[in-house]
């Protein structure tokens, strides 16, 4: 019996096939129109570390000095939301955490020990303790993280992105193999494989969704070989440091670290902010943290909305769109009623032959189903006609991340379909209950 | 086969009530070939959409082969029209997009029936009308006659006990119109009741039965001259 109404919904779309295609168009845009809003807004704000992000905080300590705060917002004095090295070293060596690691950066000229030094490119640099990697989930396609000892020590050993590991290795396993970064040779220990958390989580808000950096080092071997780049990272002083050397640097006031921990459980919280306020009170003893203890740690999503990364306004773009949707489907659902009062002679006629008014609901459901399902199909067309265009216009996000799940290409069919049959059902109702008696003359 | 006792019917507005059939009793049995007379807007169609249920009664009771219709819902109702009623109308109402055969199908496709005893049925009722040859063409590739007779296909297709015709000749110039009568005299030969609506005296008397309808007054009339005089 379905194949038989499928076969009329198809002839009835035929019949008319100017109102068949205004209907889908309109289904179509509204459709298209809302998928691109959620989809954006979705992949822009899921959780990028669902399986840990209520337990993995980001570390702030109140270490400005007596004389005016790092910030103020809504009358709140605000800790910097990065620290100085030396606090940045205390808490990794202090290993409260079940991992932890300061993220420090710069930029540097990389390329193989093959390669000629005119084909160097300069490249970001991320530096970080070996525990980013189980801390942050980072897959490996070669090898893997580095060892203690070359956190310790401050080995020359990178990790590097399966992107760079195609364009410098030609995507071989290249574990063991030299790169150079400035005139130092490092090791490949270990190639990530496909890693793009979105967002960005640890980074700064203007990178948040960018891919991670390509090539990923020990913290301390950015230390040991005083590798500093003062327009790649966010630093700021409320006292100077004492000359302009990097270790002047180090000792200094100044903030420039991020610096993430991962607690056992979010219920860990507290007891990890005590540690932070005994330790700022030990500091005291040397002169510093000689403000109020306003310490503070943010997890994922505190951070993200914190760091205005994502936006905590219940995504009034995504209701805007939905509630353009709802305009498409009344304006289909006007369609429908012509469309469907038109065929009221042949209602008429198949309730006289035999059919009940289920048979006649079920074959009109059929009918808007196909309207749904084609208006969906455009939709989708529109939808990731849409998604380019929103990649193009936002050039910091990279086109990949923009391409739709499996689940929201499922999902926008299916909403297409269950709209359309939900708001055809007013006009199949309608269509149901003529009265045969009164159509049989006007066919 | 049929059987009407005390049926009335009224249709009501908010301050007006319309009797459009008195009270009346009727028995049609199984073979017989009715004719059912009278002036336009004496209630004839709406004796005839009771009788196939497409309209409600308000009083009375009626038993369709045995079946008391009146407190059957939709389904049941159309699930009886489909299997003992067959319709025609005076124009046809055949739907211009499906060809002979998928219009002849249609009632049909409302029984669970295998596709092979469809297109036995369908071809076998094309085969009584003289169309089998034209199954693929489409309704406006026929003369009226020819329409009229795909329309009685479709409603002999489903093998019903009664065929309820309005105004079949209606459309047609007399000589389709002879052809049709022809048709359905054939059919009622064979044991299918037939009650046919009509204004035209020469295809009444052609009747066993007529029925008159005047000002919702049923009646029956045993000189065919007269009643129609």
């Amino acid at each position: 019996m379905f194949s038989y109404y499928l076969k009329l919904a198809l002839i009835s779309l035929r019949k008319t096939p100017f109102l068949s295609l205004l209907m889908i168009m309109t289904i179509a845009i509204g459709i298209g129109a809302t998928m691109t809003t959620y989809t954006v807004s979705y992949l822009l704000q899921k959780d990028p570390i669902p399986t840990k992000s209520d337990r993995l905080f980001n570390v702030r300590l109140n270490s400005y000095g007596p004389d005016k705060p790092f910030n103020i917002s809504q009358g709140k004095e605000v800790p910097p939301f990065i620290l100085t090295y030396q606090d940045a070293i205390n808490l990794q060596n202090a290993k409260q955490g079940v991992n932890q690691t300061p993220l420090g950066s710069f930029k540097i000229m990389t390329r193989t020990t093959e390669q000629s030094i005119t084909e160097a490119k300069m490249t970001p640099i991320r530096s970080t303790y070996r525990d980013m990697f189980n801390m942050f989930e980072v897959p490996f396609k070669f090898g893997g993280a580095w060892d203690e000892i070359a956190d310790q020590d401050g080995l020359q050993v990178a990790v590097i992105s399966s992107e760079l590991n195609d364009k410098l290795f030609g995507g071989e396993n290249s574990v063991g193999k030299s790169l150079l970064l400035g005139n130092l040779q490092y090791r490949v220990v270990g190639v990530t494989d496909d890693w793009y958390p979105i967002p960005k989580f640890f980074d700064y808000r203007t990178r948040a969704f960018n891919k991670p950096r390509d090539v990923i080092v020990p913290f301390q071997t950015q230390i040991n070989n005083e590798l500093w780049t003062g327009s790649d990272v966010s630093y700021q002083c409320w006292k100077e440091p004492a000359d302009d050397s990097f270790s002047a640097i180090l000792a200094s006031e100044c903030v420039w670290v991020s610096y993430w921990v991962e607690l056992n459980s979010a219920a860990e919280r507290n007891n990890y902010m005590d540690f932070l306020v005994n330790y700022s009170m030990e500091q005291r003893e040397y002169g510093r943290f000689l403000r109020e203890p306003l310490h503070q740690l943010f997890n994922v999503k505190e951070q993200l909305i914190e760091r205005k990364i994502i936006k905590d306004d219940g995504n009034v773009a995504v209701w805007l769109a939905f509630a353009f949707l709802a305009v498409c489907l009344l304006n289909c659902m006007a369609m429908m009623v012509a469309k469907f009062h038109g065929r009221a002679g042949e209602v008429g006629l198949r309730r006289a032959v035999g059919a009940s008014k289920q048979d006649i609901i079920t074959q009109f459901t059929v009918e808007t189903c196909i309207i749904g399902l084609l208006g969906g199909i455009l939709g989708l067309l529109l939808a990731q006609i849409g998604l380019s265009v929103t990649a193009q216009l936002y050039s910091h996000l990279y086109a990949e991340m923009l391409e739709m799940t499996a689940g929201i290409v499922i999902m926008t069919v299916l909403l297409a379909v269950v709209s359309a049959v939900t708001f055809g059902l007013l006009p199949t109702l309608h269509a149901a209950k003529v009265q045969p008696s009164s159509q049989l003359k006007s066919l | 086969m049929l059987s009407m006792r005390h049926l009335s019917k009224a249709y009501y507005t908010d301050t007006i009530k319309t009797q459009a059939l008195q009270p009346f009793d009727l028995s049609i049995e199984q073979g017989e070939f009715v004719a059912v007379i009278g002036p336009s807007g004496s209630g004839k169609t709406t004796f005839l959409n009771i009788t196939g249920l497409l309209e409600d009664f308000c009083g009375g009771s009626y038993e369709l082969d045995g079946v008391n219709v009146e407190k059957l819902n939709d389904k049941a109702k159309s699930k009886l029209r489909n299997e003992k009623v067959g319709f025609i109308f005076q124009s046809f109402n055949l739907i211009p997009e499906l060809n002979l055969y998928d219009n002849v199908d249609m009632p049909l496709r409302y029984r669970k029936l295998s596709s092979k005893d469809r297109h036995e049925r369908i071809m076998d009722a094309l085969n009584k009308v003289g169309l089998a040859s034209r199954k693929a063409h489409y309704p406006s590739q026929l003369s009226g006659g020819q329409q009229q007779r795909v329309a009685i296909a479709r409603a002999i297709a489903g093998k019903p006990s009664f065929l309820l015709a309005d105004e079949p000749t209606g459309n047609l110039d007399s000589k389709m119109a002879d052809g049709i009568m022809e048709l359905l005299k054939d059919i009622n030969a064979q044991g299918t009741s037939i009650v046919m609506v009509t204004h035209d005296a020469q295809q009444a008397v052609k009747a066993q039965r007529i029925i008159e309808i005047r000002d919702g007054m049923l009646s029956e009339r045993k000189n065919y001259d007269k009643a129609i005089a």
